[in-house]
């Protein structure tokens, strides 16, 4: 328990180091439009393909088979790998507490009122595709039944299966590997950064809801939550206002972790030719480039370096505790 | 303990059937891939001309002739955007009840059956991971077993560990690729696939020579996949072993005069074993997907470059019977993990 | 470590007497009907024989399993006969002869109801009868639609299958050709079409061609796919006992084996390392590295190709419906540093889609387009572009247009991914908006023929024997072929005039126009013809690298004596 919290406040010269690094990479990424690069990534130097690095040709870090500049390359793929995984790990979180975060409060006993069934039947409808009158007349119906008065919303509810539902929705995301789901959702015709993020997101968010469904079911116990209630606050500002801030602290650990995954999910599909459009610049495909000139080693080494150096840096940081446990000599 | 093996393999087996379903639904509706292949030829040669009537007339007649035509689902959008029941004979019933006979029909690529297809590249991909999960495991064993004897090493093997482990796969197959089997660099192993031709005189048996003459080409393959299971395993069997270490059932063990090994081996190994074995049970879901980056680094034919391919090309036949398969896999790696709790930790035995 | 590689040195030998290819892709299916792609036609053409065969050495279309070139007669204005007979020594692999009733066969099968034979039917739809002669059972007549000249290579390119083994009751006998395709789409099958359809199927020539053995110099004996497939020469194969025949039927090499292997760079290394003998499209990096340090292992070829590199735009899109934007927009690949950079100097710009090669035909007086953005710049203003911070704009029927384009080409393709970064970092500096879509190979062929795209990349294969422009260009052709859309009546006339004239400096003459209105209209940009490049190792003897598909011939290669030795 020491170990953590001198984890917490105080840093040691690797923590510092990673820290660095992101900071710096983060920076870079920030300022690349800014920076006076001698090329602009994406581009074929038609007269340089695949030349090593050399002063000349001021291709700094040498060209890849197809003629791009691989210094330019590294900084805008850094762009683009905290552009897209920073939102997307966020956006996994923010799914993955708030559904795991509602399925441990309420379990499979949330009562939901008719005014938030005829809601919920009439946001289905508008996904399906029925006329808009139709969603319009249920919004209206579902809007005079909240204002209706308490009693009567209370008297004809159904419980919905909330965990059930969360959880068995986690389950068919996990069925299959990530890649392949992801592979399988992105394979239908090209997909933009925007898309990608969307789609890195919507199918990361199970292993978040897990840690907050089970850590949310010992918060649920503890006495201040029955206090809350106790003192007549709404079930929802119980969850909202003292639950669920309890029940999110594992993501804390899990985001550098998340980040690391999603950043590793993005490469690979960059890699195999499926993930981003080839002009958005990405160390993924820098690396698939390299395959085309097995003599070319700068056209890997640079990327995989810094790559590695990011997923380590996350690693490093999020695992820092587990690094400096005390061995039994000391 | 049984009703709750009995809700997850009913929440897997309802999770698959719904992915695959979504699946199957997304690649009929209005996709004509079917078609397309049957025009392949057309667009890629500059074929004796044909007017534009005689290849819708043929379009049609193919559509009839693959069951293109039949409405897609049960229900269906009407052109005024209505909803209408289309009867039983559909698209989709008719994959159902072919399921229900174990069929997953034809590969849109190759008019082969998916069933076969899937088992040529699982016969592949299994030697392959599971010769990789079990070495993976076995050198974790070790590794932990090494250094909860040897705490002085901890530290630097478990940063080099950390290191290999922000390693995604593909950068450490590319490594390997890149240095090991270059002329550039290193020319030790083959880079191709099994690509070796089995002699016609033996054909059909898996001899022992082309065992043999197939090992080089997975020993990278093998190798780039451990490298990237092994930190995970070896990280948690060490963590759970230092907590083991250091409980007081280890201290009378001590008192007792056990050897140090035996101490790690007899009683603190068997308790930190119980987070490794699910972490195992998960692996054999990715065990059948095949490691994709692998398959298509070192150009193998196998599970995960067939559902990659699959995936690009939109041959969902094959796509969803891969679904399918993971799925079962999934279902019986749950069965695996629970059953090995109940052998690692006697209570829940008791407990059932 | 050593016991492994001891043992991989041992397999390098045992298989000495196999010439291994390499092939990118596995042919997937090998229905005679419907070839799909270069792999499983060249696997056919080992298994099969046609009635005629383009060879390459010297190049000119030769009777193969006929025994002489057709007599050919004009029929009133609208139909032409051709009179084959077959050679008498041609038999099936139990010894039957190949004869007319085998033709008839395979021309009523490729219009069969029920059968996997679209393909096939609008390939060779054009031969309306077959009328065998009842003198002679190795002779027959095939009367044809229209009087083109290229009907010749239409009535004898298709492989001549066994009547004995596909219709061994004779039910197609019973119907006539012209029965069976104008049988309407509605009509469900007799039960007697329905037996022969179930029959054909049940035999998965797709994936088992060796239930129904060709006539032809090998048989399949092994195949796995996606890893390789194996011919073995027959061993009392008719063509040996004849000579003069295509270099393609000589089937001098014992056995043949594709190894299919995706990866370029797996493929060069398999080379170096001797595990595989030929590489056909060897790679252009690869086969400079390979000429500036020439290794005493591999040997090099290269020669001229009909295959040509091209860009098309989606005329019916209506920001490139007018000329004047094509023009713009072809001014901004820069073909010259693309075949340097990508070709290394080997290849051929070209101004027109015929070769340059070609003088007889080629429009020597165009000039290539030149790499020119300040002149698409100003022929966009001409075309009624504004430039704007946004990007190019300009008013159309239905308000305002936006010069934004979708440019689609086939994924792994190191060729397109740098001309279409190249042409997208030029229309970017001119302000136009581009997106690339790298397409899987099926995926592609549908997103042309569907519209699914601005501009496209891609490599065409020509051939030597038809210059036939009417599936790519002719407004009457279907949009699988004609993926640009382009119509315009003018060059529909000139097209129609090519296709039909049999007067050879006539159609040079119409060509020439044809260029130079194609030029100036600009449906398709053509970048340039490339090389056929072919890497073997050098005890490979008897390799013979042409224009023609597949750039080299299989049959002919042969280990030296040397080598068998060792």
């Amino acid at each position: 328990m020491a170990s953590l919290s001198a984890a917490g406040l105080r840093l040691g010269p690797g923590q510092w180091l990673a820290l660095a690094w992101l900071v710096g990479l983060l920076a870079l990424a920030t300022l690349a439009p800014a920076l006076p690069l001698p090329y602009p990534p994406g581009t074929p130097d038609l007269a340089h393909m695949a030349e090593g690095p050399s002063s000349a040709t001021h291709h700094w870090l040498g060209t890849d088979a197809l003629g791009r500049d691989v210094l330019s390359g590294l900084v805008f793929g850094a762009r683009t790998a905290l552009f897209l995984t920073l939102p997307a790990a966020l956006l996994a979180a923010l799914l993955g507490g708030i559904a795991g975060g509602a399925a441990g409060f309420w379990g499979n006993r949330l009562r939901l009122g008719i005014g938030g069934w005829v809601l919920a039947v009439s946001i289905l409808a508008g996904v399906l595709g029925f006329s808009r009158t139709m969603v319009a007349v249920g919004a209206g119906l579902a809007a005079a039944l909240w204002a209706s008065g308490r009693l009567f919303r209370r008297a004809i509810a159904l419980s919905v299966p909330l965990d059930s539902l969360v959880l068995g929705t986690a389950t068919a995301l996990d069925t299959v590997p990530r890649l392949i789901l992801v592979l399988a959702l992105v394979a239908r015709g090209g997909v933009s950064a925007l898309g990608l993020g969307l789609v890195l997101g919507l199918t990361s968010w199970a292993s978040p809801a897990r840690q907050v469904r089970a850590r949310m079911l010992a918060v649920r116990a503890l006495p201040f939550i029955d206090a809350a209630r106790a003192s007549g606050l709404s079930p929802v500002r119980v969850w909202w206002l003292h639950a669920l801030p309890h029940a999110l602290r594992p993501l804390q650990t899990a985001l550098p972790l998340s980040i690391a995954g999603l950043l590793a999910l993005e490469s690979t599909l960059s890699f195999l030719g499926v993930g981003l459009p080839p002009e958005a610049a990405s160390w993924g495909q820098q690396l698939s480039a390299a395959r085309q000139a097995p003599q070319a080693w700068w056209a890997f080494t640079f990327p995989a370096l810094a790559l590695a150096a990011t997923i380590f840096s996350m690693h490093f940081l999020s695992r820092s505790r587990r690094l400096s446990v005390p061995s039994p000599n000391r | 303990m049984g009703r709750l093996l009995l809700r997850h393999l009913g929440q897997t087996l309802l999770g698959t059937w719904l992915l695959a379903s979504a699946v199957f639904l997304l690649s009929r509706a209005g996709s004509d891939q079917v078609l397309q292949q049957a025009f392949a030829a057309a667009t890629e040669q500059l074929a004796p001309a044909a007017s534009a009537a005689d290849v819708q007339a043929s379009r049609a007649i193919t559509r009839h002739r693959l069951g293109l035509d039949q409405p897609l689902f049960y229900v269906g959008r009407t052109p005024a955007g209505g909803w209408q029941w289309r009867g039983w004979h559909n698209q989709y019933h008719q994959w159902l009840q072919q399921l229900s006979h174990g069929s997953l029909g034809t590969s849109f690529r190759t008019g082969e059956p998916v069933t076969q297809r899937l088992a040529r590249a699982l016969a592949l991909t299994l030697p392959l991971t599971i010769a990789a999960a079990v070495l993976a495991a076995l050198a974790a064993l070790a590794l932990a077993g090494w250094l909860a004897a040897a705490p002085r090493w901890q530290l630097p093997v478990r940063s080099v560990l950390v290191l290999l482990q922000s390693m995604p796969l593909f950068v450490i197959a590319l490594a390997l690729l890149l240095l090991l089997a270059n002329p550039e660099a290193l020319d030790w192993f083959p880079a191709n696939g099994l690509t070796a031709v089995a002699d016609a005189g033996n054909a059909g048996r898996f001899s022992s020579s082309v065992l043999l003459r197939t090992l080089p080409q997975l020993v990278l393959p093998i190798t780039a996949l451990v490298l990237s299971t092994l930190p995970e395993l070896t990280l948690q069997l060490d963590a759970a072993l230092s907590y083991e270490l250091r409980q007081p059932y280890i201290l009378t063990a001590k008192a007792k005069g056990l050897q140090s090994s035996a101490v790690v081996y007899r009683h603190a190994l068997r308790n930190a074993l119980l987070p490794t074995l699910a972490q195992l049970a998960e692996l054999l879901p990715a065990v059948v997907a095949g490691a994709v980056v692998v398959e298509v680094i070192f150009t193998l034919p196998g599970m995960g470059r067939l559902l990659a391919e699959a995936a690009a090309a939109r041959d969902y036949p094959v796509l969803v019977g891969g679904v399918l398969l993971v799925g079962t896999a999934r279902l019986v790696s749950l069965l695996l993990a629970d059953l090995s709790y109940s052998w690692a930790d006697p209570r829940i035995r008791w407990q059932a | 470590m050593s016991l492994l590689l001891l043992s991989n040195c041992t397999a390098r030998r045992d298989q000495s007497d196999a010439i291994r290819i390499r092939w990118a892709h596995d042919p997937e299916t090998l229905t005679p009907l419907a070839l799909q792609n270069q792999a499983a036609m060249d696997a056919s053409n080992l298994m099969h024989v046609s009635l005629l065969q383009a060879n390459s050495q010297p190049l000119a279309i030769e009777p193969a399993l006929a025994a002489q070139l057709p007599t050919m007669a004009r029929q009133g204005d609208s139909l032409t006969t051709f009179r084959y007979t077959i050679r008498p020594a041609a038999t099936w692999d139990d010894g039957r002869p190949v004869l007319a009733t085998d033709v008839a066969c395979t021309l009523k099968l490729m219009s069969c109801p029920g059968l996997p034979n679209e393909t096939a039917r609008n390939n060779f739809g054009r031969i309306q009868q077959i009328e065998p002669d009842p003198a002679d059972p190795r002779a027959f007549t095939l009367i044809c639609q229209g009087q083109a000249p290229d009907l010749l290579l239409v009535t004898g390119d298709f492989f001549i299958l066994s009547e004995a083994s596909l219709d061994p009751r004779h039910r197609l006998r019973r119907y006539s050709l012209p029965a069976l395709q104008r049988w309407p789409a509605t009509r469900p099958p007799d039960s007697a079409l329905q037996a022969l359809a179930r029959h054909y199927l049940a035999a998965d020539l797709a994936n088992h061609p060796e239930r129904s053995p060709g006539c032809g110099p090998y048989r399949l004996a092994r195949w796995e796919k996606d890893r390789y497939l194996s011919f073995r020469r027959k061993a009392g194969w008719w063509g040996h006992a004849l000579s003069g025949l295509p270099l393609a039927l000589q089937a001098r090499a014992a056995r043949l084996d594709y190894l299919v292997i995706p990866d370029a760079s797996a493929a060069n290394l398999a080379l170096r390392r001797g595990d595989l003998d030929v590489y056909p499209q060897f790679p252009a990096a690869d086969f400079q590295r390979l000429t500036a340090t020439p290794t005493a292992a591999v040997r090099l070829y290269v020669s001229d190709s009909y295959d040509i590199a091209l860009a098309g735009f989606n005329t019916r899109h209506p920001v490139l419906a007018d000329a004047r934007t094509r023009q713009a927009l072809s001014r901004l690949f820069d073909t010259a540093g693309l075949l340097r950079g990508t070709q290394h100097g080997s290849g051929q710009r070209t101004a027109s889609l015929v070769a340059p090669f070609d003088r007889a035909n080629y429009n020597d007086s165009l000039r290539p387009v030149p790499y020119d953005p300040p002149g698409a710049r100003a022929l966009l203003q001409q075309a009624g572009w504004q430039p704007s911070a946004t990007g190019w704009h300009r008013p159309g029927p239905k308000g305002l247009q936006q010069l934004h384009l979708v440019v689609r080409y086939r994924a792994e393709d190191a060729l397109f991914a740098t001309a279409a970064l190249q042409f997208r970092a030029a229309a970017k500096a001119l302000g136009i908006g581009v997106e690339l879509l790298p397409t899987e190979s099926a995926l592609f062929g549908k997103a042309l023929a569907e519209g699914d795209f601005d501009v496209f990349m891609r490599t065409l294969r020509g051939n030597p024997f038809a210059i036939n422009f009417t599936p790519l260009l002719h407004s009457a052709s279907p949009s699988e072929t004609n993926a640009t859309r382009f119509s315009n009546p003018a060059c529909d006339r000139l097209i129609d005039a090519i296709a039909n004239t049999n007067d050879s400096l006539a159609r040079a003459r119409q060509l020439r126009q044809l260029q130079g209105l194609l030029q100036w209209q600009a449906p398709l940009v053509p970048l340039f013809f490339l090389p056929n490049r072919v890497a073997a190792r050098r005890d490979c003897q008897g390799l013979y690298v042409s224009s023609l598909k597949p750039g080299f011939v299989a049959p002919t290669i042969e280990r030296t004596a040397a080598a068998a030795a060792r």
